[in-house]
């Protein structure tokens, strides 16, 4: 059995008259760290804190370890949590912030400051230990929360969106000490974010979700590279994965504005007989400018007005206006264009996704 | 930075504001003086200057303080209401705070017309409630008592709505992390939402004491032992004694003056930072 596992796990606001969390299916595995991931009011904090036990399930099960935990006090749980906003307590020190849990466990006093020092140590926050939170910076006080929770020696770890408060540096050697930290700790961890770099970035599987009902889960890369629907490629991935309204008709693309694009043998079979109105979506760095994939696919070159360019250092984002839509490309910082200049690109055949116009689906992951 | 105009209107506004504390000081100043001096010298010094100005200190200069400790009981007076004060402060925190806490942070049936009967309740005047405590009072048996003095006292609506008005802007996620803390819902009431409230904590036992200095007419309905008056009362029954000079009575109202002044004084940023704010958060 699983570490964790939802069994159709529902949750309905009174008064509200549909699911804020809708049927959620799902094992985790001992020692993984798992990112919920989604647009605000998609049910991710939700979820997170039924696991907590701050929200009643109401419907369905929720097992830890293999036992239920429904009816399950927050407390006996066996779980540390990590708040958005801290959620230190303000009239104690970093020191007895951390270590109030411990004491109210009634642990011996001697044990108690092991522990602590310990916390206080892995953290760098010895020069702040007699500090109190108003008198901390942002990350200090995150470390505080994190100190908090490691302290107790939880199996569970739970975080709602730990790095949301700090500043875009921060935030990222905060993620690289979280990853330490998990790594060290080996506990169960899931992990709430709206920031999907965060989730690809620290999580072994990510769970994305949207209006209570999960999309997709899966490995990062997996989520990338194959996702199974419209939401899930547009949500992961910046900039945003290129979408242009297509008919597919006899193994060709037709875009909107007149422009065709022949598919590839490979492609027509994955696309197995689904014609029609449909969504094209392919990523920005599959959009290929180089010379090698431009003789490479010389049937299919496509040519474009760039409208915007975005010079990240690391690559350049190429705007322009094609197939009725506007799309970017990502290219190597030596590709030097300006607003203005044509570009010759083509479509990556190998990373052509198509998906329903209704329902979204992505065809080239049917099976 | 302020303009010049600013400024010229600053130094008005201290120089009325000067003026009228004078005017609102004499009062104090003219008793504090007389109450150092004999009948006869209060009565020669009437309608001069010299009545603002206290004598020479000498021998005599304490002597109507002295007479009032003496020869009265007006110091175990003083005594019984600081200890009514204390335990009805006490007892004032954890009743009115956890109704407030229960208004503020505990989903309930009818909370907020709760809410709405506690703040109408400020509009009820003292006197008109207090016949059916007398009454409530007599048939416990509890008449000539402390616990029949303090028990209608404990429960303050104005107490209620300010402790309600500060707990509910309290972050939920403190409780909640206390939760995984192992402080249960009682720890938790003592240990952080009281401690995280020290504005209003201290503004509603500086309240609750100068309610009970100052009040009058309900330790009179109850105590008649002379054991357990209060100073309010002890100072009416000293001061209404024939045998009471006006200097002696001059010095028992600044002795019942001087506490509360000290505690104006010292607590007079928590009263208004109490009544004003709905609560800040720390950290």
């Amino acid at each position: 059995m699983s570490f964790i596992e939802f069994k159709n796990v529902c949750k309905k606001y009174p008064g509200s008259d549909k699911n804020t969390v809708e049927n959620l299916n799902l094992e985790i595995e001992e020692k993984e760290f798992i990112a919920f991931v989604g647009p605000s009011g998609c049910g991710k904090s939700t979820t997170l804190r039924m696991v907590a036990g701050f929200e009643e399930i109401t419907g369905g099960e929720l097992y830890i370890e293999g036992k239920k935990v429904n009816e399950v006090a927050p407390r006996d749980r066996g779980i540390a949590m990590v708040f958005q906003n801290y959620a230190l307590y303000p009239h104690m020190t970093v020191e007895k912030n951390i270590g109030y849990g411990l004491k109210n466990m009634k642990l011996p006093a001697d044990e108690i400051k092991k522990k602590v020092d310990w916390a206080i140590q892995i953290l760098g926050l010895e020069e702040y230990r007699y500090r109190k939170p108003k008198n901390l910076s942002g990350g200090q006080r995150q470390r505080v929360a994190l100190g908090r929770a490691i302290v107790k020696n939880q199996k569970v770890f739970l975080m709602d969106e730990p790095l949301s408060n700090l500043d875009a540096k921060l935030r990222v050697s905060m993620r690289t000490e979280i990853s330490k930290l998990h790594r060290e700790l080996g506990a169960t961890t899931i992990y709430v974010t709206h920031d999907q770099v965060e989730a690809m970035t620290m999580a072994d599987r990510i769970v994305i979700m949207k209006e209570g009902v999960i999309q997709q889960v899966g490995r990062p890369m997996e989520l990338y590279d194959h996702p199974k629907n419209q939401f899930v490629a547009g949500f992961i991935g910046s900039p945003q994965m290129n979408f242009f309204d297509v008919t597919v008709e006899n193994g060709t693309v037709h875009f909107s504005d007149g422009n065709t694009l022949p598919l590839s043998e490979a492609t027509i079979k994955k696309l197995n007989g689904h014609q029609g109105e449909m969504i094209l979506g392919i990523r920005g760095e599959d959009l290929k400018v180089d010379a090698q994939n431009m003789e490479l696919n010389k049937d299919s070159h496509q040519h474009a007005v760039i409208t915007d360019t975005e010079v990240m250092g690391n690559e350049n984002n190429l705007y322009f206006e094609f197939g009725g839509s506007q799309a970017v490309a990502r290219v190597s910082k030596y590709e030097i264009s300006q607003v203005g200049d044509q570009i010759d690109f083509v479509f990556m055949p190998s990373k052509l996704h198509f998906f329903d116009k209704e329902t979204g689906v992505n065809y080239m992951e049917e099976v | 930075m302020l303009t010049k105009k600013q400024k010229r209107i600053n130094w008005i506004l201290v120089a009325v504001l000067l003026v009228l504390s004078i005017f609102f000081l004499f009062p104090v100043i003219w008793m504090l003086a007389n109450s150092f001096k004999p009948d006869a010298q209060i009565t020669a010094d009437m309608n001069t200057v010299a009545a603002f100005i206290p004598p020479a200190l000498n021998g005599n200069f304490f002597e109507n303080y002295v007479s009032i400790i003496t020869d009265t009981n007006f110091l175990r007076y003083m005594g019984n209401t600081l200890l009514y004060a204390a335990i009805l402060i006490v007892l004032s925190i954890i009743v009115n705070g956890l109704a407030g806490y229960a208004l503020a942070k505990i989903d309930f049936p009818f909370r907020d017309q709760w809410l709405l009967l506690i703040v109408m309740l400020l509009i009820v005047p003292t006197e008109t409630v207090i016949t059916i405590h007398f009454l409530f009072i007599a048939k416990a048996g509890l008449l000539n008592t402390v616990v029949g003095y303090i028990l209608p006292l404990i429960v303050n609506p104005f107490n209620i709505y300010l402790f309600r008005q500060v707990f509910v802007s309290l972050p939920d996620d403190v409780y909640e992390a206390a939760q995984l803390d192992y402080c249960g819902p009682v720890k938790y009431f003592f240990t952080m939402v009281l401690p995280m409230s020290k504005t209003v904590v201290a503004t509603v036992s500086v309240f609750t004491f100068l309610n009970v200095w100052n009040d009058y007419l309900w330790p009179s309905l109850v105590f008649t032992s002379s054991d357990l008056l209060t100073a309010q009362i002890g100072l009416n029954s000293i001061a209404s004694n024939e045998n009471t000079t006006m200097g002696q009575t001059l010095a028992v109202i600044t002795l019942v003056t001087i506490p509360v002044i000290i505690i104006y004084s010292l607590f007079s940023k928590q009263i208004v930072e109490g009544v004003t704010s709905t609560g800040s958060k720390e950290g």
